[in-house]
């Protein structure tokens, strides 16, 4: 089956993002892909490339990042959600004049269309929040 | 029939709010702050028990949160598990 799932947790608390993450490490073991994983509102702060966490604390960002490195897992950030957390890409802090970009390359920015196309083009839909 | 999973605490909102709609032939997964209403002796688990939905709790989290076991009719569940649950269920409930 496809999935896409949307998370809406931070990474620094709450159980949203870690959940998403292993759910999603959990599908692509048992033969599903994973079409998109959708980042909204405080969850988009996973894509922060500038987040310091201790060694003995887990980091859902790393969980992420490392599915994206090993299966190719489509990590979007929310647009608007991302500008007002201060994640921004490249091409965002050239275009608001800021000094450089605080997302992480694993992560793309784009706009709420990706939620719809994902939920239009998968099989199953799943929420993480909390 | 619904899969809904519930990671709020039972003095949240989110869980009255998914009582309310929880019934028999759905089924739940209790994880993060959810894990709590599977304790037993608890009203909340007593509430959930008396929907006759199918309930499970994440095994993983439950036991970060101090619970070695489950109340009666409350089975464990690991992520394999939660996956084969959506293969079964076309449509997720978030509660959270």
């Amino acid at each position: 089956m496809i999935y896409s799932l949307l998370i809406l947790s931070p990474s620094v608390s709450g159980h949203g993002s870690r959940l998403g993450a292993e759910f999603a490490r959990s599908a692509i073991a048992r033969g599903h892909s994973i079409r998109r994983v959708f980042f909204l509102d405080a969850a988009t702060t996973a894509s922060s490339c500038n987040s310091i966490f201790a060694q003995d604390e887990l980091n859902p960002a790393q969980a992420w990042e490392a599915l994206h490195e090993e299966h190719a897992v489509e990590l979007v950030i929310c647009i608007s959600s991302a500008l007002k957390y201060g994640m921004l890409d490249d091409t965002e802090a050239d275009r608001h004049g800021r000094p450089c970009a605080s997302v992480n390359p694993a992560f793309t920015v784009s706009g709420l269309g990706q939620l719809v196309d994902a939920c239009a083009n998968s099989d199953r839909l799943m929420t993480f929040g909390g | 029939m619904v899969l809904h999973t519930l990671s709020a605490a039972p003095s949240g909102a989110a869980f009255n709010d998914c009582l309310k709609v929880l019934q028999a032939g759905d089924t739940l997964v209790l994880f993060g702050d959810g894990v709590y209403a599977a304790l037993e002796g608890t009203a909340a688990c007593d509430k959930l028990r008396a929907t006759q939905a199918e309930l499970f709790v994440l095994e993983s989290d439950a036991r970060l949160a101090g619970i070695a076991k489950t109340a009666a009719n409350i089975s464990w569940l690991d992520m394999d598990g939660l996956v084969a649950l959506t293969e079964r269920f076309p449509r997720q409930l978030a509660w959270y």
